[in-house]
């Protein structure tokens, strides 16, 4: 195994961990206000649901980038490729774009829906607006995605 | 009133004449609030009993009730049904408080049970003293020791873990040192209470525990036996459902009364009609008696008439995405038309699985078949065909089914080459920019804003394209409009007497590209959300083929894998495509042109919850 297969396995690795570390505190605290809220009505379970699973997203992000990474190496086909050890550093650093600004943003993400957990609380029927809130932090979390993905594509392996 | 709320037109606001005083009527629904709360109880206390499943539960229509047959549900002795109900659980609740005593005696006596002594040894005779404390269970092997030293009993009755139950006995004249002993062993006085004077002749703690299973069983048979009672009322569930929609109509009657302005001789009452409904409306009067009257005239230039939605019916289902952002303020747009393509376009590329199409379309006509929902339900209902559909286009040639691309069909193929797609998210973006400054510009005609419309808004309409065109071809045709659009910009969008700060403030205004650029390169999140579901798709599909191999066990888990798998990115997959191409559309495009803060048009008409009303 070479140091550039390394190299591009431990940015897979970054992507799916630093997202999905995100994601889990993002997620768990937005779920303990969810479950506030439900100690007093369990019947607002369907609408505080969709809010706490916003900020699990990033995760998401995370683990198909590093997907992404797995595919283009062909570790799951059998036919290993090796990267150069530049090759393993642009991968490694491809990926962080989605780690890095995945990790942030969920943890900002699973506030806001802390939040809005909240808002429902008082006014149950609005409980789509504190999704689009949500959905504007994510943004950030969606472009880095979107860079991880456009420089994966960019690097041709040989 | 009846008549006004039967024909439900009209939006009532209080009544008011310069230089008339009219009386007010003053209202009091607290009666309605507290039958209607106690009828709401009732009806949840049954609904809970329901053991209809939920998917059927969801998918049964609504009862019907007739107009005419309204007054008559509320002549059915409802009352007597609450009041029983109230009753059998009121004295349910009493026994279950009871209840809960007794199983905490129980808890507390339990540890004692092995205790021989009866009761009434505890009160001590004229020479010992009769104790029963807890000691920690490192301490018991010491108990024996001080029982060595001095005049002491000591039986340990039970123990556990942490500690042990003790009786102690000593002689009353070594009270002061029995209690230093127990002391320095760290025990605690179990104190029976009452229990002891209140023991009869040879009672033990094991007796009072019989006595105490007795009781409890007794009461819990009684509880049942309430219980079944309240669910033999769980029959006039049907019954009460009108009622409480019929008395829910009553109280807003009747809370409608605040608005009458009243004189000696007429009552009067304002409202907003919409013009289409004028003329039933004053046949709807008419009926009423001969001495009542309708005028009509335009809202006032400073009212904000309340707004009422009115889309062709295949563009309502997108008034759901209106509402949420809020009424058009008088003067405004209805954004609901110009959002529906775009709205139908970003999400079906945001998720763009044709096999997830077909699944929502599938469950959306389902519903709609079963549940016959009416109002906000079928709405989202539609809506969510309209997205399936969209996804079924989409997904077909820019994405997958349930993760495999149909390769022969696909017009580009992200996960290949995203280039291509980012280009056309890019693209749809900037259209739906260009076409927001245009709704922009159109509203500023309607609203007789002419020169800023024409200048700054047309200058953008012109420079945004004819820019790209130019740095796309380098043609100079392009480069000359897209100059003439920066002039009109920089021109007219500081209106200032001072030609210098009108000059320099109309360039500043050019800046405002920037904020064009940003919002257009917003929309590649359309690419970034596709290529998730599509990627999502091909790791479910893979890990399925990788389960399948496993010899047996992989029968089993690959088709559970493949369904959970589509499923969880189903509901991902929406759930994204959804929230942001909302936000799209109130972030990217509301902005341009729309304000949002008019106040919905609320007729009073018949509102109903449990029950359908039909003529």
């Amino acid at each position: 195994m070479t140091l550039g297969l390394l190299l591009a396995i431990s940015g897979a690795a970054l992507a799916v961990i630093l997202g999905g570390i995100g994601s889990s505190i993002g997620v768990g605290l937005a779920g303990q206000a969810a479950s506030g809220v439900m100690s007093e009505d369990p019947g607002k379970f369907g609408s505080v649901l969709l809010l706490v699973a916003l900020p699990g997203t990033q995760g998401i992000y995370g683990f198909l980038s590093g997907f992404l990474v797995i595919l283009k190496l062909g570790l799951i086909s059998g036919a290993v490729l090796q990267p150069t050890v530049n090759q393993g550093v642009a991968i490694f650093f491809a990926c962080l774009p989605v780690g890095v600004a995945g990790l942030v943003s969920a943890i900002h993400q699973g506030k806001v829906c802390t939040a809005g957990v909240q808002m429902v609380a008082k006014q149950p029927k609005e409980s789509v607006k504190p999704m689009v809130l949500a959905a504007l932090v994510e943004t950030y979390a969606v472009l880095g995605l979107l860079a991880t993905v456009l420089l994966l594509n960019g690097i041709k392996l040989p | 009133m009846p008549v006004l709320q039967e024909a439900g037109l009209v939006h009532l606001e209080e009544a008011k004449f310069e230089g008339i005083d009219l009386r007010r009527k003053t209202v009091d629904a607290s009666d309605a609030d507290r039958t209607l709360a106690r009828l709401k109880h009732a009806l949840d206390v049954f609904a809970d009993m329901d053991e209809t499943p939920g998917l059927k539960r969801l998918l049964r229509p609504k009862p019907e009730l007739s107009l005419k047959a309204m007054s008559g549900a509320l002549n059915r002795g409802y009352g007597r049904v609450l009041d029983k109900l109230e009753r059998l659980e009121s004295e349910r609740n009493a026994l279950s408080a009871e209840m809960k005593l007794l199983h905490k005696e129980a808890d507390f006596l339990e540890p004692l049970r092995d205790i021989v002594l009866p009761l009434e040894a505890f009160r001590g005779t004229r020479t010992v003293e009769v104790r029963l404390v807890v000691v920690p269970a490192a301490e018991a092997e010491r108990l024996e020791e001080k029982a060595a030293e001095g005049p002491f009993w000591f039986e340990v009755v039970s123990r556990d873990k942490r500690s042990c139950r003790v009786v102690a006995i000593f002689p009353r004249e070594s009270v002061d040192e029995g209690e230093a002993v127990l002391e320095e062993l760290g025990a605690v006085q179990i104190d029976l209470g009452a229990r002891v004077a209140a023991a009869g002749r040879g009672e033990r703690i094991e007796d009072l525990l019989a006595a105490n299973r007795l009781e409890r069983d007794r009461k819990a048979s009684a509880a049942a036996g309430l219980e079944a009672g309240i669910r033999a009322l769980a029959v006039h569930a049907p019954a009460l459902m009108p009622v409480y929609d019929v008395l829910m109509n009553e109280r807003e009657m009747l809370l409608a009364d605040r608005f009458l302005g009243e004189t000696e001789a007429v009552s009067c009452i304002e409202g907003w009609v919409r013009v289409a409904d004028k003329a039933r409306l004053e046949k709807k009067v008419a009926e009423v008696s001969d001495a009542a009257q309708v005028c009509f005239r335009e809202p006032l230039p400073d009212e904000e008439p309340p707004v009422f939605l009115d889309n062709p019916k295949a563009a309502r289902p997108f008034e759901i995405i209106t509402n949420l952002y809020g009424l058009p303020e008088r003067g405004y747009l209805d954004p609901t038309i110009p959002l529906a393509p775009f709205f139908f376009i970003f999400v079906g590329l945001s998720v763009s699985d044709g096999g997830y199409g077909i699944l929502v379309v599938a469950l959306s006509l389902l519903y709609m078949k079963f549940a016959h929902p009416r109002a906000g339900a079928r709405l989202f209902a539609k809506l969510a065909l309209y997205l399936g559909i969209s996804n079924i286009v989409f997904g077909t040639f820019f994405g997958a089914w349930l993760g495999f691309p149909i390769r022969s069909v696909l017009l580009m193929d992200p996960l290949k080459d995203p280039i291509p797609f980012l280009a056309l998210s890019l693209g749809l973006g900037f259209l739906q920019v260009w076409v927001g400054t245009l709704l922009s510009m159109i509203t500023g005609l309607r609203n007789k804003a002419y020169l800023e419309s024409i200048f700054v808004k047309g200058g953008w309409l012109l420079l945004l394209p004819s820019l790209i065109l130019y740095f796309v071809t380098k043609h100079p045709a392009a480069g000359v409009a897209a100059l003439i659009g920066a002039a009109g910009v920089i021109f007219f969008a500081a209106p200032s007497r001072n030609p210098f700060s009108r000059f320099f403030g109309g360039l500043y205004s050019l800046y405002g590209i920037s904020g064009y650029v940003s919002d257009t390169l917003s929309y590649s999140r359309i690419l970034a959300l596709g290529l998730s579901t599509g990627v999502i798709g091909m790791v479910v599909n893979n890990l399925t083929q990788t389960a399948f191999r496993i010899p047996v066990a992989g029968w089993v888990l690959a088709p559970l894998i493949f369904v959970g798998g589509h499923l969880f990115n189903l509901g991902i997959g929406f759930l994204g495509g959804f929230v942001h191409s909302m936000r799209l559309q109130f972030v990217e495009y509301f902005t341009k042109f729309y304000k949002g803060g008019g106040r919905p048009f609320k007729p009073l008409r018949l509102e109903n919850k449990y029950v359908e009303f039909v003529e």
